[in-house]
């Protein structure tokens, strides 16, 4: 079951903004046994000029982040104008959504994770179904 | 004068009847006399008398209560409304006498003067349309909108039109739930539209408050927090001046703004909690990954029980959550068409792990061919989720919990969760969906908050279902609830005043890897 699964994956890059280090730790851990290029980020406004390189197919985004919040960087990714962005931007947090930005998750994220609520492991399995 | 007509008749009919059973006794009485017995003239005639005393006696003690029923009530409805006539108690309309219509009316009418009487002179009521130059009602520093029979706004004062940003003219003549957008809390036991259902069929006045009532209005400010109000209704049955319902606001936003804020406490500890537990969870696994084919047996025991702890850990804390937003009328959902079958699935897969570490065998029967169910699959999945670890706590030495799923007899999906456990008594089954109530045995026997029914009550409700257990002590316990299918919920709502199929639009609970799109 711990094999990495190269087919889903096939070297398809993620980035990972997340200031917690463990969660991070494991993330990285898990996905790169997935098969995944993964890159971390910690910090909020460099992990948005890193998604606009355009160089990555999935952005994990935690809204809890220095400098500038997630859902900021998320505002601001998905702006009208803005350039277009391949990567598919999955939001993983443990905060529990505000009515105002509930709607700009909906509206703009392709995807929202609890993380309390998956293991690494299913969180691979879960990046393995997002195109 | 059509209801007087119906109720002389119906009087009519009934002395009828009496007089009809009365000659019926007396002939049948002098026939077994006269043709059975054989008695003598003087006897008989005695005995004819006799009977006829007894029947005149019995049947007018009998008749009298039913045909003064309607003064009755009339005589009843005079005096709740006198000034001085000491306590009398309204009468009790909902259960139909003779001449029902006619005493709705009268007492209706009876209400309407006393409050004519009360107020402004009759001659100078103000009419509907002159309302809105009526000083009185704009100068009240309260939202206020009036109604016709038909649900249209006839009158809102500026206060009101203030609050949903509304001209006069956009606002009179609309039917009310275009205008106003209400969400009520799921701790209402009522909404509007009901109630005015329930008065209007049974009530000539009737008066009713509601707490925490959203009031969803177009936002001009991003951020702004939706108002909440406390809300007060009158509802006076054929007013002739057509007013039927009047609604007035009181603002509370203020305060349920701060209960609001202690939730954002609540979101804040259910952060600072999930972060280490998302990082215990994730290191288990990363140890479990690793050690799987070096552990004897009894330390991979101990791995697989510190992950089903941490996860029921994770559960504990959402159900936490969750009762904090009921308890500040945010639990609002959004109903979705998903196949109900995945959802038992997905939901019984989760629990295995649990139910594995006890050695506990969960089996499913899901019924082939469910229709697609209305629901919010992160909530649903809460009730479903709660009932099923309940089951596997509670299965005792059974060692099996059974989760069935099919459509009943009413048309609506109802799935079951049975244990084979020591069943619950009779005396606490009424309490057990109450908040914190725990039966007695758990309480030395099993860990747990008695949070878990009370919030699968509360979901299931606001789903529009309906939750259920019975048990027997010594026999197990079934706990079922049932959802709507989606295309009868798409068809109730077609017909009824909101377009869309959402409950409100506060707060998506929780997620288990489902929003996804």
């Amino acid at each position: 079951m711990d094999t990495p699964q190269s087919t889903p994956a096939a070297g398809r890059k993620i980035l990972i903004v997340e200031d917690e280090h463990f969660i991070s730790e494991l993330y990285v851990r898990a996905l790169g046994r997935g098969g995944y290029d993964v890159t971390v980020e910690v910090d909020g406004k460099r992990g948005m000029e890193l998604a606009q390189t355009n160089n990555f197919d999935i952005v994990l985004l935690d809204l809890m982040i220095p400098t500038m919040t997630g859902i900021d960087v998320l505002r601001q990714l998905r702006a009208p104008g803005a350039k277009p962005l391949k990567a598919k931007i999955i939001i993983t947090t443990n905060l529990e959504q505000r009515e105002d930005i509930r709607a700009d998750i909906e509206s703009h994220a392709d995807a929202y994770l609890v993380k309390a609520e998956i293991t690494p492991r299913e969180l691979v399995a879960f990046v393995d179904t997002i195109k | 004068m059509d209801n007087l007509q119906k109720f002389v008749k119906q009087v009519k009919n009934q002395l009828f009847v009496i007089l009809l059973i009365n000659n019926m006794l007396i002939l049948a009485d002098w026939y077994i006399l006269d043709h059975m017995l054989h008695l003598n003239f003087a006897t008989l005639f005695a005995a004819l008398i006799a009977a006829s005393i007894l029947s005149l006696t019995i049947l007018p003690w009998f008749s009298t209560k039913y045909i003064t029923q309607p003064t009755k009530l009339i005589w009843q409805a005079i005096l709740h409304i006198a000034p001085d006539a000491g306590m009398v108690p309204a009468p009790d309309l909902k259960r139909k006498s003779i001449g029902h219509d006619m005493v709705m009316n009268l007492v209706s009418h009876v209400y309407q003067l006393a409050n004519v009487v009360d107020g402004i002179e009759k001659t100078n009521a103000a009419r509907p349309g002159d309302l809105s130059k009526n000083f009185v009602a704009n100068s009240l520093p309260l939202p206020l909108v009036v109604l016709d029979k038909n649900d249209t706004v006839l009158f809102a004062n500026h206060q009101m039109l203030d609050v949903i940003k509304r001209t006069d003219t956009e606002t009179v003549g609309q039917n009310v739930y275009s205008v106003l957008d209400l969400s009520f809390g799921s701790t209402s036991h009522q909404t509007l539209d009901a109630w005015q259902k329930d008065v209007r069929a049974n009530r000539p006045v009737a008066v009713k408050t509601w707490e925490r009532v959203r009031l969803n209005v177009p936002a001009t400010d991003q951020e702004a927090d939706v108002p909440q109000f406390d809300l007060a209704a009158y509802y006076n049955k054929d007013n002739p001046e057509g007013f039927e319902t009047m609604l007035v606001f009181f603002d509370k936003s203020e305060s349920y703004g701060k209960d609001d804020q202690a939730l954002s406490f609540v979101a804040l500890a259910v952060h600072e909690l999930r972060t280490p537990i998302t990082v215990l969870r994730g290191y288990i696994e990363a140890l479990e990954e690793e050690l799987h084919d070096k552990l004897d047996p009894e330390t991979a025991g101990f791995v697989h029980k510190m992950k089903a702890a941490a996860q029921s850990l994770t559960s504990f804390i959402n159900n936490m959550l969750n009762v904090a937003r009921i308890e500040n009328n945010q639990l609002t959902l959004k109903l979705h068409q998903d196949s109900w079958a995945d959802i038992v699935k997905a939901t019984v897969d989760d629990e295995t792990l649990h139910a594995g570490v006890l050695g506990i065998q969960i089996t499913t029967d899901i019924a082939p061919d469910l229709p697609a169910a209305g629901v919010d699959r992160v909530s649903i999945y809460e009730v479903l989720a709660n009932l099923i670890s309940n089951a596997v706590k509670y299965s005792g030495k059974s060692k099996k919990v059974t989760v069935k799923s099919y459509l009943n007899s009413e048309g609506m999906i109802e799935t079951i969760v049975q244990d084979g456990g020591a069943g619950i008594p009779a005396s606490v089954l009424p309490n057990l969906f109450e908040k914190f109530y725990r039966s007695h045995r758990s309480r030395n026997q099993v860990g747990g908050t008695g949070l878990g029914l009370y919030l699968a009550k509360a979901i299931v409700d606001a789903h529009g279902g309906h939750i259920w257990v019975r048990s027997k002590e010594g026999e197990g316990s079934t706990f079922g609830f049932t959802v709507i299918p989606y295309a009868k919920l798409a068809e109730e709502k077609k017909t009824g005043d909101n377009n869309d199929i959402s409950r409100g639009a506060h707060g998506w609970i929780k997620n288990h890897s489902l929003y996804s799109r």
